[in-house]
């Protein structure tokens, strides 16, 4: 199983909307896919319909004292199952602070899963804390979802070096500039200023579009409800680059 | 920890009209009702059917992008596609490279897929939701018709799949109980697939290759021999179209083992059949088997060449090219030979004499002094004999015994392993299947230990025809790095011999053959 997550230290730059529609797509390639929305806001789960509850919420979850396969709700995507948020989640830190190893102990909940899904995909709540570097040690790439400016690419090298400086199994982390509005000409220099063939951003942008803010409305991923759009085709050659690259 | 999905297959007893039972879950079910697509599909599986015994389905669906293979394992799981291409069968190679054919490949192995049934069906998705407006519960309403050429169509049993969503059982359980108290639905006897093999007048459970024979110990043993070599003659004639079309190389096996293990019963049974009669079909079996010989030896070295190109240097693989060639020339020699031999009319016509030679009819029990004792008591004391026989012959073996002494070895216990595979069943499996174990591990060195011999004369002797062609200097040399690498798996084979040998031939393993095999 190959974990990808979706990260950034902000929040409202398009993680949970890149986590949703990247699972649903792999999902439709046939990959067994499991989604975990570890953001304890609960959008992804709102978005698939699933109530944002855990039984025994994320302190026995994270303990390692819930069968997490009782904890999976199946969406109405097939072949995507999902780990729901939980409100209790916005204590993770602390509960990860309190257990032995804090850093392994996400790829600990998701290790009993590994043989029953090809790809894991974590939306991942915005900040930089015991979450986020449990986050980093599970996974086997971080996907950065980035809207344009100077200073969020800046801040992306500054979660390079962190991860290379702070994380024993460093993930493959790859950026991709998002929400992107072609009309505003910050946007335009910022992604157009990047020299081709940097490794480490993806190809794909992902537009501001309408029709993937309405994901909230019809509570489906854009690539669902509307796969024909310019957000669903963005999404779907993002889904793409990230398959390549992760051999998957 | 299981994550399985629960699906259920459901048949629609006669009277129910779907789209009746489609407004009673309407009227009970918060349903999303798609519109009815019409789609025609082709199940297709080897002729073993490997893929049902994986528990998947494999069909192509026309689509207009052209014809797809489609792969359905796991419920709950999006199937796998691949571009099918107009073909009449696939091998593994013949798929696009993908997932569908690597999820297929330790599968199918070296057999053929083959279109077994064409289904047309109206189909309509239906989806139950909860309160959220979230599916909890996946139908599928399907009624289908085989499509038989030159006939018309073979209307199948209407079915409504029904598939719980994980997280949600409660929904399903209410809603399976709703379908079978208020509409009497019940689980369908088999799959969608099988149906319509059987109703294209095919065997849902494919070629055997196992005899199902069901034997007394205390039954005629000419009686349990006819029984057991109808079932083997069955086989043959099953394979034939197959080998003839040359589907797969497995058709000629199966055809081969099936001769194999006739021409077994006809000598170790021997006593139950009149003599003059049984050396003619004894005789004719034997025909059949050289007829088929040199393709079979071919398909064995062209299936190993993957296996052997790997322990060849990459840069030599080129240099190859031409053995390949050669050898698949020479395979296609032997095929068109192997065709003329079996569509002849002497082939027929013994056919015709060894089917009637089964029908019964062998005279008088007194000029067969085994037909009237009971098979157990016969077949027993073959076992016991060419165990015996083997125990002798295999510690006579030492690292100076010509190749030929474990050639000999391997043949008596080709005639071990049959005797126990299809009179078994009239001893205790705990005795039996040991016994079967230890004989596979000591013929699986020494069948590696012949073929590897088989298949080094083999390519040595396709140097004289190298060397005159192009390329052919090249070739040779890297045929030499060839035959050095079988030579050093059959000295490896004849390495391992001692231990099979000696796990075979155990004081209590040869104990227990006595004390269970006696007259």
């Amino acid at each position: 199983m190959k974990v990808v997550a979706t990260y950034n230290i902000k929040g409202g730059v398009g993680k949970t909307s890149a986590a949703v529609n990247l699972a649903a797509l792999a999902a439709a390639c046939g990959l067994r896919t499991l989604l975990w929305d570890l953001d304890p806001q609960g959008a992804a789960s709102y978005l698939f319909r699933v109530r944002p509850k855990v039984r025994g919420g994320g302190r026995k979850l994270v303990r390692g004292r819930s069968d997490v396969a009782e904890l999976l709700r199946g969406t109405d995507v097939e072949g995507l199952d999902l780990l729901p948020a939980d409100f209790s989640y916005r204590h993770m830190d602390l509960v990860l602070d309190e257990a032995g190893k804090p850093t392994r102990r996400l790829g600990k909940v998701l290790a009993p899963l590994a043989d029953h899904y090809d790809l894991a995909v974590l939306d991942c709540p915005p900040s930089i804390s015991l979450v986020s570097e449990s986050v980093f040690e599970a996974a086997d790439a971080l996907l950065v979802p980035l809207i344009p400016s100077i200073l969020t690419l800046r801040t992306f090298e500054q979660l390079g070096e962190f991860v290379d400086a702070e994380v024993d199994r460093r993930p493959d982390i790859v950026a991709f500039f998002s929400m992107v509005d072609w009309r505003k000409r910050l946007h335009r220099e910022v992604v157009q200023s990047l020299p081709d063939g940097r490794s480490d951003i993806a190809r794909t942008s992902i537009p501001a579009a309408t029709e993937v803010e309405l994901m909230g409305v019809e509570r489906s991923p854009v690539v669902v409800h509307a796969p024909r759009s310019r957000g669903a085709r963005a999404y779907a050659n993002l889904w793409a680059e990230l398959r390549e690259r992760l051999a998957l | 920890m299981p994550l399985d999905v629960p699906s259920h297959s459901l048949a629609l007893p006669d009277g129910v009209d779907p789209q009746a039972l489609v407004s009673f879950l309407g009227d009970r079910f918060d349903v999303v009702v798609e519109p009815v697509t019409s789609v025609s599909y082709t199940v297709v599986d080897t002729a073993d059917r490997r893929l049902r015994g994986a528990g998947a389905d494999l069909t192509v669906d026309g689509g207009r992008s052209g014809p797809t293979l489609v792969l359905r394992e796991q419920v709950g799981a999006a199937p796998l596609s691949a571009d099918a291409g107009r073909r009449k069968r696939w091998l593994i190679g013949d798929l696009p490279e993908g997932a569908l054919r690597d999820r297929l490949a330790p599968i199918v192995e070296m057999r053929a897929l083959l279109p077994l049934a064409r289904v047309q069906a109206d189909v309509q998705a239906l989806s139950v939701r909860n309160r959220d407006a979230k599916t909890v519960v996946r139908l599928r309403l399907a009624t289908h018709a085989a499509l038989v050429t030159g006939a018309d169509p073979v209307p199948l049993s209407p079915r409504l799949e029904v598939t719980g969503v994980l997280g949600y059982p409660k929904p399903l359980a209410r809603l399976l109980g709703v379908l079978s108290t208020e509409v009497g639905l019940v689980d369908a006897p088999g799959s969608m697939a099988d149906e319509a093999i059987a109703a294209s007048g095919g065997d849902p459970e494919g070629i055997r290759t196992k005899v199902r024979v069901a034997l007394r110990p205390d039954q005629r043993t000419d009686k349990a021999a006819l029984a057991v070599l109808r079932d083997l003659a069955g086989m043959v004639e099953a394979n034939l179209p197959g080998t003839l079309d040359d589907l797969d190389t497995e058709f000629l096996h199966d055809l081969r083992v099936a001769v194999r293990r006739s021409r077994s019963v006809l000598r170790e049974l021997a006593g139950a059949f009149p003599p003059d009669e049984l050396k003619v079909q004894r005789d004719a079996l034997k025909w059949v088997q050289t007829a088929t010989g040199p393709t079979r030896d071919l398909d064995v070295q062209l299936l190993d060449w993957d296996h052997l190109l790997a322990e060849v240097p990459a840069a030599r693989h080129g240099a190859l090219t031409p053995v390949r060639t050669l050898l698949d020339r020479h395979r296609a020699a032997a095929l068109r030979a192997l065709r003329r031999d079996l569509r002849s009319a002497a082939y027929r016509d013994a056919w015709r004499s060894y089917r009637g030679f089964l029908r019964g009819g062998l005279g008088p029990a007194r000029d067969r002094p085994d037909a009237k004792r009971p098979i157990v008591e016969v077949a027993g004391r073959r076992v016991r004999k060419v165990y015996a026989r083997m125990v002798d012959m295999g510690s006579a073996i030492d690292e100076a015994s010509p190749a030929a002494a474990l050639h000999d070895l391997r043949k008596r216990g080709k005639e071990l392993r049959y005797l126990l595979e299809l009179f078994g069943a009239l001893w205790p499996s705990d005795v039996v299947k040991p016994m079967v174990r230890t004989l596979k591990g000591l013929q699986d060195v020494l069948g590696t230990h012949q073929d590897r011999e088989v298949q080094a004369d083999h390519l040595r002797a396709l140097a004289g025809e190298l060397a005159g062609q192009a390329g052919g200097p090249d070739a040779l040399l890297a045929l030499g790095v060839l035959v050095d690498q079988l030579d050093a798996e059959q000295r490896a084979a004849r390495a391992g011999f001692a231990e099979r040998f000696g796990a075979f031939a155990a004081r209590d393993q040869r104990k227990l053959v006595t004390g269970t095999f006696r007259s």
